[in-house]
């Protein structure tokens, strides 16, 4: 995902306001890391660029 | 109405659209259903030539869109650059990144989807085409976890019918549209009931036919989220439309939120 992202991604959740932990990136992409909710303190993986937003009862 | 429950109907959606996913990124082509309603998934081909070379330059988009399968190339049409537009599932990325050639670098293309290897095969291709202004995420249509007021249009492919609570869609579209701001999708819609059996059969469900909804009620639900000047620009019967299947049709429909 594009850092930019971050301004317009909410938690699904609660819709809480993220915050992004970047483990590799490149450019101005985040290749690898975790988005967690200031509120709720949820966690979102983000796996070769893509965010997994879905809701944790949603996961696979 | 179909007594198929939500978690069900979801779970079917999810298994059908990974398969789908898999087989297009070992070269298969795919298409969602027997009917070509929303074309295929794998032409990529067609529109690789945008990004690499000349070999399209002056065709309307209109046209390298109904070439590549996309099932609305008017919504494509009516892309200004600097926008931002979000596709409710999103699939391979086709119309993504039709849409993303339409805003340029100074607009942005999210696709949403929530089968981890349709989002793969879509985040693939667009490493293909090099393209750095369309992004793909994991997520519901009815949950797309996008700010309020962000989007300037929402498309999407004969994906909505797929959903088996449309309300919850539809005022998720309301709620990230920007005021003034549109909806442009393409779905399958009834236009007469279809049997009880055939609408609780999942596998018509994932073939985009039990979950369409009667036409006024589709529409309506689209009011009842709050869009104006809601209406069908044009509608398609399928081809393969023996029995019950005459009641269903392929339908081009705009919203907009009102300023």
């Amino acid at each position: 995902m594009k850092r930019d992202l971050l301004d317009i991604l909410r938690c699904p959740v609660c819709r809480g306001t993220l915050e992004l932990e970047a483990t590799k990136e490149e450019g101005d992409e985040i290749v690898e890391g975790s988005l967690r909710c200031a509120s709720c303190g949820e966690a979102y993986a983000i796996e070769d660029t893509i965010p997994n937003m879905l809701p944790p009862s949603m996961r696979d | 109405m179909t007594q198929l429950n939500e978690t069900e109907i979801k779970e079917v959606v999810k298994e059908r659209y990974g398969n789908l996913a898999r087989e297009a990124s070992a070269g298969e082509a795919t298409s969602c259903c027997d009917d070509g309603c929303c074309g295929a998934e794998a032409e990529l081909d067609v529109i690789m030539p945008l990004y690499t070379g000349t070999d399209t330059e002056g065709l309307p988009i209109e046209a390298i869109a109904a070439s590549a399968g996309c099932g609305n190339p008017t919504a494509l049409a009516s892309l200004s650059p600097g926008e931002t537009v979000v596709d409710f599932g999103s699939g391979g990325g086709i119309d993504c990144f039709l849409a993303a050639r339409q805003v340029g670098e100074s607009g942005r293309v999210i696709g949403i989807d929530m089968t981890q290897d349709m989002v793969n095969l879509a985040n693939s291709n667009a490493r293909k085409l090099g393209l750095s202004n369309a992004e793909f995420r994991l997520a519901e249509i009815d949950n797309t976890t996008l700010d309020n007021d962000t989007a300037d249009i929402i498309i999407s492919n004969c994906v909505i019918n797929l959903a088996p609570d449309k309300d919850s869609v539809f005022q998720e579209a309301f709620r990230i549209l920007k005021p003034g701001g549109r909806m442009m999708i393409s779905d399958m819609v009834l236009v007469d009931d279809i049997p009880n059996e055939e609408a609780e059969d999942t596998a018509n469900w994932v073939a985009c036919l039990a979950g369409a909804e009667m036409k006024d009620v589709y529409l309506g639900r689209m009011e009842t989220a709050g869009f104006v000047d809601v209406q069908v620009a044009s509608e398609t019967a399928l081809d393969s439309n023996e029995g019950w299947r005459a009641a269903v049709r392929s339908m081009n429909i705009q919203a907009s939120k009102p300023v």
